[in-house]
C-alpha cells in the first residue's frame, strides 16, 4: 500500500494530470488506426490547456481516452494517466464510474444532442448529484436550481420543470455545463463546446467556463478545431496533428512566436477583420494523413510548404525553444533558414494562391 | 455572471425560449376514420351489454314473436347487419366477438412488446456475444412457420392440457394468444434492437455515462423512454395485423368459433343468397385493420417531426 500513501502526499502539490506517452488506437479491417500517437504533458491543478487540430488530429479521442470513454471492443490503449496520483488507465470500469462526474466531467460539442429529450432539465441535473453525493430529491433540486442560476440562465426555477426542446441552444449548452459542474469535478472537459452554437453566444459560453473553472479552481481541457476560442481562455495550448502534439506552450507564446509550421498554418487559415472583404481563405493543401500507414518522417510534411528531403525520411523529436514550456516538433521551424528562404520564394511568385503571407 | 450579460443572454435566445403554440389542425378523413372507427367499436364493445340496440349475440332474432331460423332476414331496422343461418343477429355478433379480436390482439402485442422488447434493447445495448446469441434466438423465432406453429399449439395443447391440469386454464382463447405472442417476438425484437443500437450512441447516453450512470440506469432512463415512440407506433400497426392473423385462424378452424373469421367462413358457401352474413364481418375485420393501420402510420409521421424537431 506504499503507493496510495504516495499518491496521497503528492495528490495535494503535484501536478493534477500526468499523461505520459499515452497511445490509442483502434483495431479495422484495415489494420490498427494509430488515432493518438505518443502524447504527454501535464496540467497543473486551476490550470487550462487547450488542444487544438483539424478534424481527425485525434484530439478527441485523446480526451476521451483521458476520460476512459472509449469502447473496450477494438480499443488498444498504451502508456499511464496519472490523475491526482493515481494511474487512472488501469481502473476498471466500475471504479471509473466513481471518478466520473465526480472528479472528471465532460462537455460535448452538441447540446441539441448531448441532453435526454423526454427528461426534465432539473431531473438531468440532479441525477449525478442523487446518485455521487447522495442527495435526496428535495435537496438535489435545490442544489440544481443554484447551479443553473451560477451558469447565468434567467428563471432558474421555472427551467428545472422544461423539457430541453423548450431551451435554445445556448441555454442547453449552459444546461450541460451544468450538469458537468454538479459534483464538483477537479477537472473538466469541453469537447468543442462552441461548435454548434451561434457567434455571438460561443464568447458567452467560453467566459462562463473561464469564469467557472476560476471560481472552482478547476483544470479544464477545452478542445477545439478554432485557435481564436483558445486564444483568451487558456493558459497553455497543445496543437495536435495525426495523433501527436505538433507543439506546444503557454497561449501568449504560442502566438508571439510559434515554431511548427502546422501551427501557423492554421493561423493563417483564421479570416482576418483588417483584410479587404472577399479576401480568400489559405487553406491548407491536402489532407491529413493516413493513421493507418503514417507517413514515415515529419507527419506533416507531405502538405507542408517548407518540406525539405529530411523532413520525408526523419521524424522530428519534440524539442524545446528559447521559451520556457515551448516545446515543438519541427526541422525548420518558422524562423530558421529554410523558412526564410521559401518565404522570399513565394513572395516573388506574384499569385502564390496556396499558403504563405 | 453580471446582470448585463444575463440580459443580453435573454435577449438573444427569447425568441426560441418562448413556447411555440402549436395551432389545432383537423385531422385528414383517413385519420379521423381511423380514430373514430377505434373509438365507437372499443365503446360498443366494452358497454355491448348495456346497449339496448345490441341483442345477445346467442339470441335467435324474433320477428312478429317468430323466432328466426335461418338466412331470410337482410340487413334492415329489424337486424342491422341481417341474420346468419342459425337466425341469429350478425350485428350483435360482430359486436361481441371484436371482444375476442381485440384481447388476443392486445394481449398478444403486449406479451411480445415485454419479451422482444427486452431481447432486443438488451442485444442492442451490450453487442458483443449476448446480442450474437439473442439475434441467433430471434433468427430462430422467424423461420419458424406461422400456421405450423398455430396447428401445433392449438391440437397439441388440447392433448398436453389433460395430462398436466396446471395448464387447464389453456383456453382455446389462450392457445391463440400464446401463437401470436411467440409470432410477435421477433419483429418487435428487431426493431428494439436496431433502434437502441442507434439510441446508444446518442451523445446524451454518452453524457450519462461521463457523469458515472450505471448500464441499468443508462438502459431504464436513457434508452427505454426514447424507445417508446417508436414501439408504440410499431405496436398500432402490429395490432392489425395480429387480428388479421386472429381472423384468418378463425376462419381455418383453428381460431375461436367467437370470432369475425368463423364468420365469414361459416357463411361464405351462401354469398349469393345472403351476402350480409359473409360482408359485414368482412367489412368488421378490413375496418379494424385498417384503423390500427392509419393510426400507426400516423404516429410514424408525427414521432418523426417531433425527433428531428428535439
Amino acid at each position: 500500500m506504499s503507493a496510495t500513501t504516495q499518491a496521497s502526499t503528492r495528490a495535494g502539490d503535484g501536478p493534477l494530470l500526468v499523461l505520459d506517452d499515452v497511445r490509442t488506437g483502434f483495431k479495422t479491417a484495415r489494420g490498427l488506426v494509430r488515432a493518438v500517437d505518443g502524447v504527454s504533458f501535464s496540467l497543473d491543478r486551476g490550470k487550462s490547456i487547450g488542444i487544438v487540430g483539424e478534424s481527425g488530429s485525434g484530439k478527441t479521442i485523446l480526451s476521451r481516452s483521458i476520460m476512459g470513454l472509449l469502447p473496450e471492443r477494438g480499443t488498444v490503449r498504451s502508456g499511464s494517466i496519472t490523475f491526482e496520483g493515481r494511474d487512472i488507465a488501469r481502473l476498471s470500469r466500475k471504479q471509473m464510474r466513481q471518478v466520473w462526474g465526480k472528479e472528471m466531467a465532460m462537455i460535448f460539442q452538441d447540446p441539441m444532442s448531448s441532453l435526454n429529450p423526454l427528461m426534465k432539465i432539473g431531473q438531468q441535473i440532479a441525477e449525478p448529484l442523487r446518485f455521487h453525493l447522495g442527495m435526496n430529491k428535495t435537496g438535489a433540486m435545490e442544489t440544481a436550481e443554484k447551479l443553473l442560476q451560477d451558469v447565468g440562465i434567467p428563471e432558474a426555477h421555472r427551467r428545472l420543470e422544461q423539457h430541453p426542446h423548450e431551451l435554445s441552444g445556448g441555454m442547453r449548452q449552459r444546461v450541460m455545463i451544468a450538469i458537468a459542474l454538479a459534483c464538483g469535478p477537479t477537472l473538466l472537459f469541453a469537447d468543442e463546446p462552441t461548435t454548434a452554437l451561434d457567434v455571438t453566444v460561443q464568447a458567452q459560453i467560453l467566459d462562463l467556463l473561464q469564469e467557472q473553472r476560476k471560481d472552482r479552481n478547476m483544470s479544464l481541457i477545452l478542445v477545439t478545431h478554432d485557435l481564436g476560442v483558445v486564444a483568451n481562455h487558456t493558459d497553455e495550448i497543445a496543437v495536435m496533428y495525426a495523433g501527436r502534439v505538433v507543439e506546444r506552450a503557454p497561449t501568449a507564446a504560442l502566438f508571439a512566436h510559434m515554431k511548427m509550421p502546422y501551427t501557423e498554418a492554421l493561423m493563417q487559415s483564421i479570416p482576418k477583420l483588417d483584410q479587404p472583404s472577399h479576401t480568400r481563405l489559405t487553406a491548407i493543401g491536402g489532407r491529413p494523413p493516413d493513421l493507418v500507414h503514417p507517413p514515415a518522417g515529419c507527419k506533416f510534411a507531405p502538405r507542408c510548404v517548407y518540406a525539405q528531403d529530411e523532413c520525408n525520411r526523419e521524424e522530428p523529436p519534440l524539442v524545446q525553444a528559447e521559451t520556457p514550456g515551448h516545446y515543438y516538433r519541427c526541422w525548420h521551424p518558422v524562423g530558421s533558414d529554410v523558412w526564410q528562404k521559401v518565404q522570399l520564394k513565394r513572395a516573388e511568385m506574384p499569385a502564390a494562391v496556396a499558403g504563405g503571407n | 455572471m453580471t446582470d448585463t450579460q444575463t440580459a443580453a443572454v435573454e435577449a438573444v435566445e427569447a425568441p426560441s425560449t418562448t413556447k411555440r403554440k402549436r395551432s389545432f389542425k383537423w385531422p385528414t378523413p383517413s385519420v379521423a376514420f381511423g380514430a373514430i372507427w377505434l373509438i365507437v367499436l372499443l365503446f360498443f364493445t366494452i358497454f355491448a351489454d348495456y346497449l339496448s340496440f345490441i341483442p345477445y349475440p346467442d339470441d335467435k332474432i324474433r320477428v312478429n314473436g317468430k323466432l328466426m331460423s335461418n338466412y331470410k332476414l337482410g340487413p334492415g331496422s329489424l337486424a342491422w347487419f341481417g341474420s346468419d343461418g342459425n337466425g341469429k343477429d350478425i350485428f350483435a355478433q360482430c359486436i361481441y366477438f371484436a371482444r375476442n379480436s381485440l384481447q388476443i390482439g392486445l394481449s398478444s402485442t403486449a406479451i411480445g412488446l415485454l419479451i422482444g422488447g427486452t431481447l432486443g434493447v438488451v442485444g442492442g445495448y451490450f453487442r458483443g456475444k449476448v446480442d450474437r446469441v439473442i439475434s441467433i434466438f430471434v433468427d430462430c423465432l422467424l423461420a419458424i412457420p406461422a400456421l405450423v406453429l398455430a396447428v401445433m399449439v392449438v391440437s397439441r395443447l388440447d392433448d398436453i392440457k389433460e395430462s398436466w391440469t396446471f395448464l387447464s386454464w389453456m383456453t382455446r382463447k389462450w392457445q391463440i394468444i400464446l401463437t401470436l405472442s411467440i409470432l410477435s417476438i421477433a419483429p418487435l425484437a428487431r426493431i428494439a434492437r436496431a433502434q437502441t443500437l442507434s439510441l446508444r450512441e446518442r451523445e446524451y447516453v454518452l453524457a450519462a455515462r461521463s457523469l458515472g450512470a450505471k448500464n441499468g440506469r443508462i438502459i431504464l432512463k436513457e434508452i427505454v423512454p426514447n424507445l417508446i415512440p417508436t414501439m408504440v407506433t410499431v405496436a398500432f400497426t402490429g395490432l392489425g395485423i395480429l387480428i388479421a392473423a386472429e381472423g384468418a385462424l378463425a376462419f381455418l378452424g383453428l381460431g375461436l368459433d367467437e370470432s369475425w373469421g368463423f364468420l365469414i367462413e361459416a357463411s361464405r358457401r351462401r354469398l349469393e343468397k345472403a351476402w350480409w352474413a359473409t360482408f359485414f364481418p368482412c367489412m368488421m375485420l378490413l375496418g379494424t385493420v385498417m384503423a390500427f393501420n392509419i393510426l400507426g402510420d400516423r404516429l410514424a409521421r408525427r414521432f418523426d417531426i417531433r425527433e428531428a424537431s428535439v
